[in-house]
């Protein structure tokens, strides 16, 4: 086990390099210039030359690249072009929101999703299996802006029960800070529960259907017991597996729901940095978030074992 | 196991009450709370350095913090602000400046003339302005800790107005050793002497900015007007809150978040109009003009006949309809829609609906055979983005081979700055906008220049054009610029250094609770504005 976590480890840094220089390069190749960005849409050519030189652009690629490796190395992640501000100073003020907004996000949709998915298998093909599957097809239809704007319409303009938007950090109190993730955490959820609740039901009706399942019945367990006892830990690895890549897509996916409800997240920052062309930031951003990627598979994989004792490393 | 409708009653109302929790919390917590407003501006602050940058976001950041040597008041005409007293010698190149009492900055020390000289000369690095003035100046020094003095090699008529200019990059009075660094170099700190002090604890980059009244600032004694006056701030703090979807600024203005948006989009301006809660008003009454800049240096534009025939192909009115309904206007001046200089000299061109069958005849004469015209198409720009759609779509209906090069702003940047041929990269014509207010000054703006590879992108060259202009510093009598401006307007038609467009006003959105906002071109002052 210790041998398969150090390669997997090792791993991670080989796909961060990777990622690196893709990032890199694309960057670089991209059309657009901060310093044009930088200097204003009337500004004089020479004026922008002059931020151009300043900034180091003007140095050759392999010498920014090998400037930018050496700092990140030695810990150093840059400074934001525009902002002029420690990139992980920008990205610790921006981490709270989305940590925040995603988590939430997971625990609703994995309670409502495994719910709805094992409640829709056990009533295979009656009303409520029907009713659990046309929401299902109407939460991977419809996009979360929409269900956002929906949200945001009824519940804080005309109810006026919650905010339209912003965010308030969890250090100025629990129910402001719960109070600005309702609506965005229902908006994401939606999509999420959806697909959760598809992969549960699939995987619990392979379970059910299996001659254990009959054994248990006829030995007269109660439903509850066969579906949470038997059914639900033998159908758990698929679904593991997808909640894992649900919240690795969730950490970078959250910059809609971030835009519509104007919360200052990493999804936003990346965004923004990519408009201004604001290198450090992009780089940083996407070299830690792919880091990130690897070790929420890992830590899927670690939890295979917990689920099923035969999965051995 | 089963479940009662009881419970199922019960769990609802619980549901419904830790639901309303919030909004009596915010209802409590609103009521008790101290004027603050809460504004969302065109675009969100990334450089904080007002001479480093000519953004107009910026330029608020600096109206804010910092403070300025003269104000032009409500009608453009500069009256002292940090100054107390000046006066001009004789053979008028001696300036001499008295500070005013009571200017300090937000760390305590005072204001003094040697950070007056460090900014100017700061300034005089950027800005078209500062760099007339740095060319005509001796000598800019300090005579005593509340004097300098700026000596002149021959008279500049139009100093004060220079200093007093509003068009970004402003001259801005900043400490000496921040105004020490080069002009391309960030200043760090945002210490400044103006009426409102930036919060540094509370700066979100990206998400949002504080700005705190300045307890300790003293105002002028005059009422403001304009720039000019008393910088009286009347809130205790101001949040500039970066909301980059429209719609849900649009949300938060009428649920009352946000009291102010600089820049709604025009198809929710009917909506908000028909709010009893909001208004619609336009601060810049000058407004802008749309340009269309043409590449004088490649094909089929460096052929004067074909930059011609674009003056005739454009119906200003279509693309007004389309660019700013409701709020945008022909033009016909180089000088803009409606400032002291706007004239109709050589505005025979001018067609309600355009003339396409006039275009085609002088493509013709121009020799236009079937090269490839490039359009750079800026997408996260509205109006470059349809306007250029509707370019294209002219453009093809005479037989114009055209291609839209869509890319964001910052690509477009990029690509601009080519001299390159098409097939190298290069472009034909791109649209952008400047200020009336700064095209009503051709010292100020880059944009009316003509000497050919020094001049803004498109590169426009006429020496006849670049004499007139130089004259622009030393007329005396307005009467005098004026008549020069007429001069210089009947050549630009003649070689068309640039299209235009049309003309508009850009209105902004607000609470009703908001009022008393001045109002003025390029620049938003945040004194004065009162919130009920």
């Amino acid at each position: 086990m210790a041998a398969y976590v150090f390669r997997r480890l090792v791993s991670t840094i080989a796909v961060m390099a990777m990622v690196g220089i893709f990032v890199f390069l694309l960057l670089r190749l991209a059309p657009g210039d901060p310093a044009a960005m930088i200097a204003g849409r009337s500004a004089t050519e020479e004026m922008i030359a002059g931020i151009r030189e300043k900034l180091g652009l003007n140095d050759p690629m392999p010498v920014q690249f090998i400037h930018w490796v050496r700092d990140m190395l030695s810990g150093d992640f840059g400074t934001s072009i525009f902002a002029g501000r420690p990139v992980l100073e920008l990205m610790s003020q921006r981490l709270e929101p989305t940590v925040s907004l995603s988590s939430l996000t997971m625990l609703v949709s994995v309670m409502i999703g495994v719910s709805f998915g094992i409640l829709a298998a056990w009533r295979a093909g009656g009303p409520i299996d029907r009713l659990l599957t046309a929401f299902s097809a109407l939460g991977f239809s419809v996009p979360v802006f929409v269900v956002g704007y929906f949200l945001v319409y009824f519940f804080a303009m005309r109810a006026q029960l919650l905010p339209v938007q912003g965010y308030k950090p969890i250090s100025q109190g629990l129910g402001p800070w719960f109070e600005h993730l309702i609506l965005p955490t229902v908006a994401l959820s939606v999509a999420y529960i959806a697909f959760i609740a598809r992969i549960t039901r699939a995987s619990m009706l392979e379970v059910l259907s299996e001659d254990y399942m009959r054994t248990a019945a006829a030995k007269g367990a109660s439903s509850f017991a066969m579906l949470f006892h038997h059914a639900l830990k033998n159908a758990g690895v698929p679904i593991l597996t997808v909640v894992g890549i649900s919240f690795a897509y969730l950490i970078g996916g959250v910059v809609l729901t971030e835009t519509v409800f104007n919360i200052p997240g990493i999804g936003r920052l990346v965004v923004d940095a990519i408009n201004n062309r604001d290198y450090p930031i992009i780089q940083s951003v996407l070299i830690l978030t792919s880091g990130l990627y690897v070790f929420i598979n890992l830590t899927v994989d670690l939890a295979y074992t917990l689920i099923d004792p035969r999965i051995r490393y | 196991m089963t479940i009662s409708r009881r419970e199922i009653i019960k769990t609802g109302l619980a549901a419904g009450a830790a639901i309303s929790i919030p909004s009596v919390l915010r209802a409590k917590a609103a009521s008790g709370s101290t004027p603050t407003v809460h504004m969302v501006k065109a675009n969100d602050l990334r450089i904080f350095d007002p001479i480093f940058t000519a953004t107009n976001v910026t330029a608020d950041h600096g109206l804010a913090i910092y403070d300025t040597l003269f104000g032009l008041d409500s009608k453009f005409m500069p009256q002292p602000q940090m100054v107390g007293k000046w006066s001009v010698s004789a053979d008028r190149k001696t300036y001499t400046f008295e500070l005013r009492d009571g200017l300090a900055w937000h760390d305590d020390t005072p204001v003094t003339a040697g950070d007056c000289v460090a900014s100017i000369r700061r300034w005089g690095q950027v800005a078209p302005g500062g760099q007339l003035i740095m060319e005509r100046a001796g000598d800019i020094s300090k005579k005593d800790d509340k004097t300098f003095v700026i000596s002149l090699k021959e008279p500049l008529g139009i100093l004060i107005d220079l200093l007093a200019d509003l068009s970004p990059p402003c001259l801005f009075i900043m400490r000496e050793k921040d105004a020490s660094r080069p002009a391309t170099e960030q200043v760090t700190t945002n210490i400044g002497s103006g009426p409102f002090r930036f919060n540094d604890a509370l700066v979100k980059p990206g998400a949002s900015y504080t700005y705190d009244r300045n307890e300790k600032y003293v105002p002028r004694q005059e009422p403001a007007d304009g720039l000019a006056g008393g910088k009286i701030v009347k809130v205790d703090r101001i949040i500039w809150d970066n909301i980059s979807d429209p719609q849900t600024a649009f949300a938060a203005l009428q649920a009352g978040e946000i009291d102010y948006v600089e820049q709604p989009p025009n198809d929710l301006l009917s909506v908000i109009e028909s709010d009893p809660n909001l208004v619609v008003d336009v601060l810049d009454k000058s407004g802008k003009s749309m340009l269309l800049r043409l590449n004088c240096l490649q094909k089929p534009f460096d052929n004067v006949k074909a930059r011609q025939a674009m003056l005739h192909l454009i119906d200003q009115e279509a693309f007004m309809s389309v660019l700013a309904p409701k709020y945008g206007a022909s033009v016909t001046s180089i000088f803009g829609g409606d400032t002291l200089y706007s004239n109709d000299e050589n505005t025979g061109w001018y067609k309600k609906g355009g003339d396409p069958e006039k275009a085609k005849q002088l493509f013709k004469e121009a020799g236009y055979a079937g090269e490839k015209v490039v359009v750079l198409q800026a997408t996260d720009w509205a109006p470059s983005n349809d306007g250029s759609q509707l370019l294209a779509a002219a453009l093809r209906n005479i037989g114009i081979n055209v291609e839209l090069a869509p890319s964001d702003w910052g690509g477009l940047s990029t690509r601009r700055a080519k001299k390159d041929s098409i097939e190298n990269g290069g472009w034909s014509m791109f649209i952008t906008s400047e200020a009336d207010f700064s095209l009503a000054n051709p010292l100020a703006t880059p944009l009316l220049l003509a000497n050919g590879e020094s001049a803004w992108y498109g590169w426009p060259k006429n020496d006849e054009y670049e004499a007139l202009r130089a004259k622009w510093a030393t007329v005396a009598t307005l009467e005098e610029r004026k008549a020069l401006a007429r001069q210089m307007q009947g050549l630009w038609w003649d070689f068309v250094g640039d299209v235009r467009l049309g003309h508009y006003v850009s209105p902004m959105a607000r609470r009703k609770t908001l009022t008393d906002i001045i109002g003025l071109p390029q620049v938003v002052p945040m004194w004065n504005m009162q919130k009920a």
